[in-house]
């Protein structure tokens, strides 16, 4: 984290440096958002994030800043308290536009994901149900610092991704969560660029970890590179094409690997991403196909995660949502004939927000998700959700 | 909310029975507001999630305030059927502070390059116009005296506020923060100076039978 602030820092300071015109008046911009779900005990995990928290049992206090050194430099940062833990750093970048006449701009630190649209929204106050898209949380059976042996120990965990051991794998043999196929609840370390304003916007991005396992420390000598375009072709409309690629394994697993399998490590991911709004409606809809590379298994595993959402406003300060998931896994051969390497899952979520004054928004959510394995293969859930902003 | 909530119980008792009748003499009274206190920031959250420098976008002027009659001439009550203009301009309300007669239609432009939307829950008019590209214009009706917050969904560091009376006796000031409010029948009157929905100065004004000019000037801190 030291090493994060002193980039951001370093870089906002040569920025700064350079900078031949006359000192811009200092800004800065504070945020506060408060949120707390109350719901039922998720006892299926369908709501699990990667710190083992559910997303429908969730008290998050984000205290966000935005200081404007320079026309051209800005340090951004944000810190979150989930459910009275120990306070994280979600972000903290340096964000320079070299030429303040020119639509570039470079980002360094704890950055915004440039893979998909979910994970750069806020999450209580843009998130107009209670729960993440399933692509951005919920935890598959693959994990980053082990690895199965065999395709049997891999398939019976299908359905077990918040707690996952390879009877017979390498690496850490203790029960941990898994991976998601993006990890909307924690940022990457690294540098992006991005350029454009208009109808077309890129960028791009190398980062320490990976989509599935974004870190602030390097854990294994390589690097992801990850890529958008976003393209405008009316307002209102925005399209999105995605991609990425990094070593997803840690060092210390790939080092108990024998030396011809610890090259075989990368999470390969390519998105799609549409938002279109008109009067009272918000249509988003994201698709994202991934694959990791599973050195003992000789092959990588495929998973796919499609989401459709929208929101209407009913009439001054009251909206209705609903979300549709699905999340798929590619068939391997299983002891007992083809199977999926991970147990499919469904999930609707359905539910109505009221703004009784600006600031406060409060939100009645209903949850169906469904399994296709698993010791809980359908769950019902409905939460309340409060959040406050300002 | 609170500072809003002061004005809103003024204007909506803007016809006072005890107030003067409407005269044939009448007089202007007018004068200059000065705004003291340095107006707050607007609201901008921190653009954490975004992936370039958010575009430079205009100031609204809060230093415009509005001087209005407290009770009204009786008799002075009038429903106004006309239009006004509320512009959204490189994501600024304009103008910031727009004072209207019930009764007045105010249609919300969209002169920005970018999708925008409106919408109040004040209590005098909620409203909510959706999402609209540049170009259009949606307009809405005010029936009820009080203030209402205006804000956008998409970009929340716009906001603006609309008094809407039921009498004509109010004024906007100027760049230089002058005011003028004609017409004004003989008679005693509170007349309030108004400013960014938090700072209200109250006097006592007597306009003479004779009609002719009475100065007020406010000192808004």
């Amino acid at each position: 984290m030291k090493r994060v602030a002193a980039t951001a820092a370093a870089l906002a300071a040569m920025a700064g440096a350079a900078g031949a015109d006359p000192p811009a008046p200092r800004r800065f911009a504070v945020g506060v958002e408060l949120s707390a779900a109350l719901g039922p005990d998720d006892h299926g995990f369908f709501n699990y994030t990667s710190y083992e928290d559910s997303t429908l049992r969730l008290a998050r206090l984000s205290l966000t800043g935005e200081w404007h050194v320079a026309d051209r430099v800005a340090l951004l940062g944000e810190v979150r308290d989930e459910n009275l833990g120990p306070p994280r750093v979600y972000a903290l970048y340096a964000r320079v536009r070299p030429w303040l006449d020119r639509a570039f701009d470079v980002q360094a630190g704890l950055i915004p994901p440039v893979f998909g649209a979910f994970a750069r929204r806020r999450y209580g106050s843009d998130n107009p149900l209670i729960g993440y898209p399933l692509a951005y949380q919920y935890l598959t059976s693959i994990r980053s610092d082990a690895v199965p042996g065999t395709v049997r120990d891999l398939v019976v965990t299908r359905g077990a991704g918040w707690r996952v051991r390879y009877p017979f794998g390498w690496g850490n043999p203790d029960p941990e969560p898994g991976l998601p196929l993006v990890n909307a609840l924690r940022w990457d370390t690294g540098v992006e660029v991005h350029l454009g304003t208009g109808p077309v916007e890129a960028s791009l991005a190398v980062t320490q970890g990976t989509l599935a396992n974004p870190r602030v420390h390097d854990d294994n000598g390589g690097k992801q590179l990850s890529g958008r375009v976003a393209w405008k072709p009316v307002v209102g409309l925005v399209l999105g094409v995605s991609g990425a690629r990094g070593e997803y394994l840690s060092r210390d697993v790939e080092s108990a690997l024998p030396a011809e399998n610890r090259d075989y490590n990368a999470q390969q991911a390519w998105g799609l991403d549409v938002e279109y709004s008109r009067d009272r409606w918000i249509l988003r809809s994201e698709a994202i196909w991934s694959r990791w590379q599973t050195p003992m298994l000789d092959r990588s595993l495929g998973a796919v995660g499609l989401t459709a959402e929208a929101r209407c406003k009913l009439r001054p300060g009251l909206y209705a949502a609903a979300r549709v998931d699905h999340l798929g896994f590619a068939h391997v051969d299983g002891p007992a004939g083809p199977v999926t390497w991970d147990a499919p899952v469904w999930r609707v979520e359905t539910g109505v927000g009221y703004v009784p004054v600006r600031h406060v928004l409060v939100k009645l959510a209903y949850q169906n998700n469904r399994r296709d394995g698993g010791r809980v293969p359908k769950q019902t859930l409905v939460t309340t959700q409060l959040v406050l902003w300002f | 909310m609170r500072a809003a909530r002061l004005p809103l119980l003024a204007l909506t008792l803007a016809v006072g029975t005890a107030a003067p009748r409407l005269a044939q003499a009448a007089a202007s009274i007018r004068g200059r507001v000065e705004v003291m206190r340095e107006p707050p920031a607007a609201a901008a959250r921190p653009t954490i999630g975004e992936l370039s420098m958010p575009s430079p976008r205009d100031l609204p002027n809060r230093r415009r305030s509005v001087v209005y009659l407290e009770a009204a001439p009786q008799g002075a009550f009038e429903e106004h059927e006309g239009r006004a203009v509320m512009d959204q301009r490189h994501e600024t309300f304009v103008p910031y502070v727009l004072a209207i007669t019930v009764g007045t239609t105010v249609d919300f432009t969209n002169s920005d390059s970018t999708y925008t939307n409106v919408f109040s829950l004040s209590k005098p008019r909620r409203f909510d116009l959706g999402r609209y590209a540049a170009g259009q214009s949606k307009a809405v009706r005010f029936d009820r005296p009080g203030v209402v917050r205006v804000f956008c969904e998409i970009h929340s560091h716009m906001s603006a506020f609309i008094l809407v009376f039921n009498h004509r006796f109010y004024a906007t000031t100027d760049a230089d923060g002058r005011y003028r409010i004609d017409n004004v029948p003989p008679g005693a009157y509170t007349i309030v100076a108004w400013n960014d929905g938090e700072a209200r100065e109250t006097r006592t004004v007597r306009v003479p039978e004779e009609g002719g000019v009475v100065e007020q000037d406010f000192v808004v801190r």
